[in-house]
């Protein structure tokens, strides 16, 4: 093949740039992880802001005649289509008509955007793992999507894991 | 060659590359095949044209298989080339047992693909079978050929590089007394491309080219020399005229003397590491696609055969100088790495992308719009609205445009299954011993890839059905005075925004007794109700899961999962399956599907205040609901429309979306505000739907509605409305379905309650 070989391409790969990143010095500083505070009926749950895409005041919302009741509708964010799920609905907390206050957490699932209704978005919490408690500290059996208790200074956190919930019932 | 390494280095996209070129290939490969069973079943000679594309196809499969660690393709396509290479030469001739292990090749070939993709394990033992079967075709005759060539003063290092096509071209210009030559040229590598070109053009008229390569000498940094090898009937003389230049050499390879030893070309094998770098010398995607309609339109009167082979001497067939001059613009050895296709393939879900920003732009249009009659309406601004609307108008064609180009994009002939299809027929039947002739027409009617996609498996178990149960044996069929071959008649048409596909079959039809006796044995009706089945019902039975005729299953059809899967399915694609049977005469199956998926004209109506979309294609008209003309009939509100009853369907109450104030109005009440009822009808079922308001009429980009709303029935989908409102398109065929499936929702129910 060797012989064939007479012509040559131009262009050289360019080595790759090997400083360090400012994450990575960031990362060595401590490991503490990003949570969004939100409130659904007085109580304040926080979620990995990894997971959140976006955070949406609610557009008018299309409702689905015969959904489960937890999706409140579907709405077009930049033309995808994202169906809404009411939090308090999912919780069975008691229902609240939407105010001013009210957001939408975009969540990126594998296939879809899913909307997430909550009463208020708070605050950034960077949570350390020695300001987390299992859930097994509220006692009893706790819902799937409850993953613990976030104990920063001051507050209380429920923190949700977004699997249970996110999953098709 | 039969390493896998090579299939992480090259990456998941080479591999979806290799998938659509190999599976385009064997495509291709069987269209020509069943155009060769045309020829030989009519006496003919076999096309030297047509095994010339074939003998290509298979070699570019080798290589690609090469490429791709699929030892066993590469294994069968070599065996192949020798088979073919026999029937070009004439060596062999194709008769009916030689294609029929053409057509299995075909068939091991898409199991073998099914089986690098992971789908299902490789089918060792029966292309060892082939394998076998071919070398024994082979093996009758050996020797011979070689020879020839070595009687020339041709390079060893030359011969050794030759591909076994470009071999073969050498060995029958030599048979056909050609003489051949050698050109040694000087290129400048900045103009190679362009010189390259102009001398083939020159060459051209007077031969072929067989083969050129760099001799690796000669060549200063920036030039290089190439040895082109042309076979011609001109003499020097001639040529030296023809192709003159300051840096070309022609020589006349002359013969050896016969008492030297002769050169042998290297065995096959040996080609083996050299292959990947010339998967592309043959023109796959170029070559296949020209054939794509290599159908004639049937004559309705005369259920005859039907295919025609693509025309000689058309796209399909390159003339023998594709070898080395094919290239069509490809220089040296390497610069042949450059696709001859000027086709793009392109990921369907980068279409319903552009799509998408389509829909978005017209949303911005009906901005632009209402802007406009606004300026208009201010006497100071007369002039500029004008403008505006002016500016408008030209982007709402431009526009429109575009939405037909991507459409277009999106849509191929539904030949490209019937190709498949045809395969089919010819083996089930032949293992079934019965005769069939499959009736094409329409395979250029156009319709959305995707759907497509989604079809072939259905028509296919519709066919399999047809031949397995309803055309009889050859001594039946003669017995009633039928032809002793059976028809079974593809034929695809469009109406309107659909594209309609009928399997028609001249068998036995179906006996309603014994579907209903085959019903009610099964368990699916009970006896009571099977007598008050309306002959439409009763083949509607087929469509029910568990529904076979059959005591025993057989091997062909399975065990009766057929229609209601095919049924489903088709409904999955927003279409409908219609059965019409007469017994002793045949039966049709006709399925509606729409055209597209992708953007669709749509009602708009208004129910309790929100906005629904209700498919154009469906709907028939819409018209005032007189309250006075509906009946209630079992529980069911129907309607006189034209003399004909007309079953509706309130949207409100049905969603449950009815507003509390309505529901005590009484229906006579005059106060109440009128009602309209669209009239919409899939396939021959008609069905009224009860709506507040028409809204009016639109193009929309309908998208899915995500996983999470999977389980909801009655919608196909959503779809932007502007001033960032959702409306809902609803899944007319669904909902026809569903409320007009009373009776079948019955039998379900039975059948349920029995398990």
């Amino acid at each position: 093949m060797a012989a064939r070989g007479g012509l040559r391409h131009g262009g050289l790969m360019r080595r790759a740039d090997m400083r360090a990143s400012s994450a990575r010095r960031a990362a060595d500083l401590g490991k503490r992880v990003e949570y969004l505070a939100f409130v659904l009926a007085n109580d304040t749950y926080a979620v990995q802001i990894a997971y959140i895409a976006e955070i949406l005041k609610p557009p008018p919302l299309t409702g689905v005649p015969r959904a489960p009741r937890e999706i409140i509708g579907v709405m077009s964010v930049r033309g995808r289509l994202v169906t809404v799920i009411d939090l308090r609905r999912r919780f069975r907390l008691a229902e609240q008509p939407t105010d001013r206050k009210t957001r939408i957490l975009l969540v990126e699932t594998g296939d879809e955007q899913i909307g997430l209704l909550v009463d208020e978005v708070l605050q950034v919490y960077r949570l350390a793992d020695s300001e987390i408690e299992p859930a097994a500290v509220l006692g009893g059996e706790q819902p799937a999507h409850i993953a613990g208790i976030g104990r920063p200074e001051g507050a209380l956190l429920i923190l949700i894991d977004l699997k249970p919930i996110l999953e098709p019932r | 060659m039969g390493e896998t390494g090579g299939r992480d280095a090259l990456g998941e996209k080479a591999r979806e590359e290799f998938f659509s070129e190999a599976q385009e290939l064997v495509d291709g490969l069987s269209r020509d095949l069943l155009a060769l069973d045309e020829i030989v079943k009519k006496g003919g000679d076999s096309d030297p044209d047509i095994i010339n594309d074939v003998f290509r196809a298979v070699h570019t499969l080798k290589g690609l298989s090469g490429l791709f660690g699929a030892a066993i393709m590469s294994g069968l396509s070599h065996e192949l080339e020798n088979l073919l290479d026999d029937l070009r030469l004439g060596r062999t001739e194709l008769t009916p047992p030689v294609l029929d292990l053409l057509f299995q090749a075909v068939e091991l070939y898409g199991r073998i693909l099914a089986s690098v993709k992971g789908d299902e394990p490789e089918p060792q033992d029966e292309v060892k079978a082939l394998l076998v079967a071919i070398g024994q075709t082979t093996q009758s005759r050996q020797g011979g050929g070689v020879s020839l060539v070595a009687q020339y003063e041709l390079d060893p290092g030359l011969l050794g590089v030759l591909t076994e096509y470009e071999e073969h071209r050498l060995r029958t210009n030599i048979q056909s007394g050609l003489s051949l030559y050698r050109i040694r040229v000087q290129f400048s590598l900045a103009t190679i491309d362009s010189a390259l070109d102009d001398l083939k053009a020159k060459a051209r008229p007077h031969g072929e080219i067989i083969t050129y390569l760099p001799t690796g000498g000669g060549g200063d940094i920036d030039s290089i020399e190439l040895e082109i090898l042309i076979a011609s009937r001109a003499d020097l003389g001639t040529l030296q005229g023809a192709i003159n230049g300051p840096n070309v050499r022609i020589e006349e390879v002359s013969k050896r003397d016969p008492s030297t030893p002769r050169t042998s070309l290297p065995a096959p094998a040996n080609y083996g590491d050299q292959e990947p770098l010339r998967i592309k010398d043959a023109p796959p995607v170029a070559r296949v696609l020209p054939g794509a309609v290599a159908f004639t339109v049937g004559d309705d009167d005369e259920v005859e055969a039907v295919r025609t082979p693509p025309p000689p001497g058309g796209p399909p067939s390159a003339p023998p100088a594709a070898s080395g001059g094919g290239n069509g613009g490809g220089g040296g050895r390497e610069l042949s790495l450059r696709s001859v296709s000027q086709t793009v393939r392109v990921d369907i879900r980068k279409l319903d992308s552009l799509m998408t920003i389509v829909g978005e732009l017209a949303i911005l249009r009906s901005a632009i719009l209402r802007v406009g009659e606004r300026v208009r309406g201010r006497p100071d601004l007369r002039e500029l609205g004008i403008e505006l609307h002016r500016l408008h108008r030209t982007f709402d064609r431009h526009l429109t445009q575009m939405q037909n180009g991507i459409l277009e994009v999106r849509m191929v002939p539904l030949g490209q299954i019937f190709d498949k299809l045809s395969r089919v027929v010819r083996q089930i039947s032949r293992e079934h011993d019965k005769q069939v002739n499959l009736v094409i027409t329409g395979a250029e009617t156009e319709i959305d890839k995707l759907i497509v996609e989604e079809l072939s498996d259905p028509l296919m178990h519709m066919i399999r059905n047809a031949i397995d149960h309803a055309i009889e044996m050859r001594e039946e069929r003669l017995a009633v005075g039928k032809p002793a071959v059976g028809t079974i008649a593809l034929n695809a048409f469009q109406k309107g925004n659909h594209v309609v596909l009928e399997v028609e079959d001249d068998g036995r039809g179906m006996d309603p007794e014994v579907l209903v006796r085959s019903a009610v044995r099964i368990g699916l009706v009970s006896p009571d109700e099977a007598k008050d089945l309306s002959p439409r019902e009763i083949l509607a039975l087929v469509f029910m899961p568990g529904f076979t005729t059959k005591e025993e299953a057989t091997q062909l059809s399975g065990r009766g999962v057929g229609m209601d899967i095919v049924k489903t399915n088709i409904g999955k694609l927003g279409g409908i399956v219609d059965i019409s049977s007469e017994v002793g005469i045949g039966t049709k199956m006709t399925i509606t599907l729409p055209i597209t998926l992708a953007i669709i004209s749509v009602l708009v109506v208004e129910i309790s205040g929100r906005s629904f979309c209700l498919p154009l294609a469906s709907v028939e008209e819409a018209i005032v609901l007189d309250e006075g003309l509906v009946r209630t009939f079992e529980g069911r509100e129907v309607m006189t429309q034209r003399g004909a009853t007309l079953p509706i369907c309130r949207l409100a109450k049905f969603f449950g979306i009815d507003p509390v104030e309505h529901v005590h109005i009484d229906h006579t009440n005059p106060s109440r505000a009128r009602s309209f009822v669209v009239i919409s009808s899939v396939g021959n079922r008609r069905l009224g739907f009860v709506v507040d308001k028409l809204v009016g009429q639109q193009d929309i980009v309908i998208k899915a509605l995500g996983k999470s709303l999977k389980m909801v029935r009655g919608f196909a989908g959503a779809t932007e409305l502007g001033d960032q409102r959702v409306g809902l398109v609803l899944d007319i065929a669904a909902l026809i379905e569903e409320v007009l499936a009373g009776s079948e929702a019955r039998f379900l129910m039975t059948a349920e309650g029995r398990n």
